[in-house]
C-alpha cells in the first residue's frame, strides 16, 4: 500500500505560485457576461491576490512535516495545492503515494446520515472500497470513543465528536501521506494526546505526516522538521526550534514595532527610580549572536546587555537584574557582586552583559528588572521595575511544570555512585 | 481520458457512497422511506389513469395509463438526473472544497440514484404490465441496451451542466424552462402520430417525425421505450445505432468538458 522508499521525496513543491481572482461580485450569470460582451472598458470587478509566492520546499518519506505561520499566510491554500484539491498558478507539485487529508471539521461528512454510515462515505472519499472500510470498522468506531452516538446522525455531534470521527477515519485509511490542518486543537486532552499516539505508530510504520499547526509547542514536540511561511513565502525551513524560534521572534518584533520603540521607563510611572548617578541608558535582551531578541527558548544563550551612562567618575557600582513571572513570583536577582565581577568604577558611557549559558526557565511570559546601585546598597542609581517583558519558549527541552529547569540528572539507585561512567 | 477513468473507477467506493447518500438523504424523514420509490410511479399511474380514462378520455390509445407511464418514466430518470446533478458540484461545496477526489463522482452519483429509482419504477411498471396481461415484446430483452443508452445520455448531460452551473449559475434556472418545454416538445403524453408528418417552413418540407428523432434522443429513447414495453414491436436495430452514437458523442463532449474546466471548480464554489 505505502509507496515504495526510494529515497525521492514524498512532496516536492518547485516554485509554487497560487493566485486568486476574488470577484467583487459574487454571483455570476449569463446576463452579466452578456453585458461584458459590449462593455469597452472591462472593469471586471476582479482583483488579483497571489496567496503562494514561489513556494520551493520538499517533504521526504517518514518526516512529520510542521508549517506554522499567521493567520492568511496561505498555509491552508498549500495543503489543499499539495492534496489536489486546487491547481497552482504557476510552479510544480509533484506528490507521491496516496495522500488523506483533515482539511477542517466535518468535511466530507453528511449532517444527516449517522456515524456510521458517514464513515463509510468518508473513507471512500479518501478513496477505500467498501470491503476495506468494513475491515477496519471496528478499528475506527473503537478509536473514535463514539460509542452509542455511533449511530446517531451526525447533525447532533459536537465538533469534538466531529474531529474525533475524523480523525479515526483518516488515520486508519493508511495514507502514505497524511494533511492535517489544525483540527486537532478541538479534541479535549485526552483524544489529543490519543492522536499524537497514533501519529507517533503511524509515522513508526512509515507514515508521513504534513501538520498546519498554531500550537507550537506540538510541532515542536511531534515535528522533525518545519517551515514558517508568511505572505504566501517561505520564511524558514529547518529545524522546529530554530523555525519556532524565529517565527516567534519576528512575531514579538512585529509587535514591538506596533506599540512603538519600548521607551524606557519614566519617573512618573513609578516604576523607575534613583538618583541617577548612574543611569541605564539602555536594555537589551540578546541571543547567542548578540542579536536582540524578545523571545527565548529554555536552554539556549541569553544575553542581558545593559548600556549605562554615568555622571562624572562612580566607584565600585554594582549592576544587578532580577526576573519575575507574571504571577509577580521574583524568580532570581543575580547582580554583579554576587557574580564575583568587582568593577572599580565607571565613568561615561559603557556596556555590562549578563550571560547565561544555557537559560534555566521553562516556558513562560517574564519581567526583567535591571538596577544599578552602590557597594553598600544604601544608594540606588537607577532601578527599571519589571520594565521589559520577555519569553520564554519550549525548546528541544522536554521539561514543563514550575518556572526553572534545574539541570540535575536523574539516575536509578541511590545514586551515590556518582554518574557511573 | 482514460487516465481519469481508472482513476475514477478507484474512486468506486465513493460513488456507491454517494449513491446510497443520495437515496438515503431523499428519504431520511419520511415515514414510508424507501417505498415512496414505488409508491411514486403508482400515484403517477392512478393520477395520469383518472385523468385520461374519466376526466378526457383517449379512446385511441388502449390502456393509456400504461402508454403514458412507458414514456413518462423514462422521461422522469431523465429530468430527475439533470435537474438533480445540475447543483451537484456547487451542492457539495463542503467536499468539492476540502477534499480531493475526482469531481465528476459528484453528477454521476446523482444520475445513477436517479437511475435506481427509475429501475425501481420499472419493476412496478413489470407488475401492472402483468396485471394487466400486456404482452410484451420478444425483443425485451435489450430493454438493458436501451437503459444503458438513456444512462449516457443523461450522464452527458449531467456532466455539461453541472460543470456549467458552477461558473453561471443561470443554468439551473434556465433548464427549468428548458425542461417543461422539453417535456412538451418530446412525445410523453401524446404518440408521436399526433404531430403532422411533414410541415412546410419557408417553402423547405420537413419531416416533422425524422427531425423529432434526429435532434431529442429522448424521443427515439422513449419510442424505444414504446416498442418493446407498450406495443410489443421489435425495435429497429438500425434506428437504436443511431441514436446510440448520438448519445455517445454528447457524453463524451459533456465528460470532456467537464474534466477541462474542473480542476477550477474548488476556487468557484
Amino acid at each position: 500500500m505505502r509507496a515504495v522508499d526510494d529515497g525521492r521525496p514524498l512532496v516536492d513543491l518547485d516554485r509554487v505560485s497560487k493566485r486568486f481572482i476574488i470577484h467583487l461580485e459574487q454571483q455570476r450569470s449569463f446576463q452579466e457576461a452578456f453585458i461584458r460582451l459590449f462593455q469597452k472598458d472591462r472593469d471586471t470587478g476582479e482583483r488579483e491576490f497571489w496567496s503562494l509566492k514561489d513556494v520551493t520546499f520538499s517533504v521526504a518519506k517518514g518526516d512529520c512535516f510542521g508549517i506554522i505561520g499567521p493567520n492568511g499566510s496561505g498555509k491552508s491554500t498549500m495543503l489543499k495545492i499539495i492534496s489536489g484539491i486546487l491547481q497552482p498558478t504557476s510552479g510544480e507539485v509533484t506528490t507521491r503515494g496516496r495522500i488523506a487529508s483533515l482539511l477542517e471539521l466535518g468535511s466530507g461528512f453528511h449532517p444527516d446520515l449517522t456515524g456510521r454510515e458517514n464513515i463509510f462515505l468518508n473513507a471512500s472519499v479518501h478513496g477505500l472500497t467498501r470491503t476495506q472500510v468494513l475491515e477496519r470498522l471496528d478499528d475506527i468506531i473503537a478509536f473514535s470513543e463514539l460509542g452509542d452516538f455511533i449511530d446517531m446522525p451526525i447533525r447532533h455531534y459536537s465538533s469534538g465528536m466531529y474531529v474525533r470521527l475524523g480523525f479515526a477515519v483518516a488515520i486508519h485509511t493508511e495514507p502514505d501521506l497524511l494533511l492535517v490542518d489544525e483540527v486537532l486543537a478541538v479534541g479535549d486532552a485526552s483524544f489529543q494526546l490519543k492522536c499524537l499516539e497514533a501519529i507517533g505508530e503511524f509515522r513508526a510504520n512509515g507514515g508521513t505526516l504534513l501538520l498546519v499547526s498554531h500550537d507550537l509547542g506540538t510541532v515542536q514536540a511531534i515535528c522533525n522538521r518545519a517551515m514558517w511561511l508568511e505572505d504566501g513565502q517561505v520564511q524558514a525551513v529547518g529545524s522546529p526550534t530554530d523555525v519556532v524560534m524565529a517565527y516567534l521572534n519576528q512575531v514579538a518584533e512585529k509587535h514591538d514595532a506596533e506599540a512603538g520603540a519600548r521607551p524606557l521607563p519614566s519617573l512618573e510611572h513609578g516604576r523607575r527610580w534613583g538618583t541617577g548617578k548612574v543611569s541605564i541608558s539602555k536594555v537589551e535582551l540578546c541571543d547567542v549572536n548578540g542579536t536582540p531578541r524578545r523571545v527565548f527558548v529554555t536552554g539556549a544563550t541569553m544575553l542581558v546587555r545593559l548600556t549605562y551612562h554615568a555622571e562624572g567618575r562612580v566607584a565600585d557600582p554594582i549592576f544587578g537584574l532580577a526576573i519575575h513571572d507574571q504571577a509577580g513570583t521574583h524568580i532570581c536577582g543575580p547582580n554583579s557582586d554576587f557574580g564575583g565581577l568587582h568593577i572599580p568604577y565607571v565613568e561615561g558611557e559603557g556596556v555590562v552583559t549578563y550571560a547565561m549559558p544555557s537559560l534555566p526557565l521553562l516556558e513562560g511570559s517574564y519581567w526583567l528588572s535591571v538596577s544599578t546601585h552602590n557597594r553598600e546598597d544604601s544608594e540606588m542609581y537607577d532601578y527599571h521595575d519589571r520594565a521589559y517583558p520577555f519569553r520564554v519558549h519550549r525548546g528541544a527541552s522536554r521539561e514543563r511544570y514550575g518556572l526553572v529547569a534545574l539541570g540535575g540528572a536523574w539516575v536509578a539507585g541511590d545514586g551515590k555512585q556518582g554518574h557511573g561512567t | 481520458m482514460l487516465q481519469h477513468l481508472r482513476e475514477l473507477w478507484n474512486y468506486r467506493g465513493l460513488l456507491y457512497q454517494l449513491v446510497l447518500r443520495e437515496l438515503k438523504a431523499r428519504y431520511k424523514n419520511s415515514v414510508l422511506g424507501f417505498f415512496w420509490s414505488l409508491l411514486n410511479p403508482l400515484g403517477m399511474m392512478l393520477v395520469f389513469g383518472f385523468v385520461f380514462t374519466v376526466m378526457m378520455p383517449n379512446t385511441q390509445l388502449p390502456k393509456f395509463p400504461i402508454f403514458f407511464l412507458c414514456g413518462y418514466l423514462p422521461w422522469q430518470f431523465l429530468s430527475g438526473g439533470v435537474m438533480n446533478s445540475i447543483t451537484s458540484v456547487v451542492g457539495n461545496s463542503n467536499l468539492v472544497k476540502k477534499v480531493y477526489f475526482p469531481l465528476e463522482i459528484l453528477p454521476i452519483s446523482t444520475v445513477l440514484a436517479a437511475l435506481v429509482n427509475f429501475l425501481l419504477a420499472l419493476a412496478v411498471l413489470f407488475v401492472v404490465l402483468l396485471v394487466t396481461r400486456t404482452r410484451l415484446s420478444p425483443y425485451i430483452w435489450l430493454l438493458p441496451l436501451v437503459i444503458f443508452i438513456q444512462t449516457c445520455f443523461v450522464l452527458g448531460i449531467a456532466l455539461f451542466l453541472s460543470a456549467l452551473n458552477v461558473f453561471y449559475r443561470d443554468t439551473i434556472m434556465i433548464m427549468d424552462i428548458v425542461m417543461q418545454a422539453w417535456f412538451f416538445l418530446t412525445p410523453v403524453f401524446y404518440p408521436i402520430e399526433i404531430l403532422p408528418r411533414s410541415m412546410v417552413v419557408l417553402g423547405m418540407t420537413l419531416d416533422v417525425h425524422r427531425l423529432m428523432y434526429i435532434f431529442n434522443p429522448m424521443a427515439s429513447l422513449i419510442a424505444a421505450y414504446r416498442d418493446m414495453l407498450y406495443w410489443g414491436y421489435r425495435t429497429d436495430f438500425d434506428f437504436l445505432l443511431r441514436t446510440a452514437l448520438t448519445v455517445f458523442v454528447i457524453l463524451i463532449v459533456g465528460y470532456w468538458f467537464f474534466l477541462r474546466v474542473s480542476p477550477r471548480f474548488a476556487e468557484e464554489v
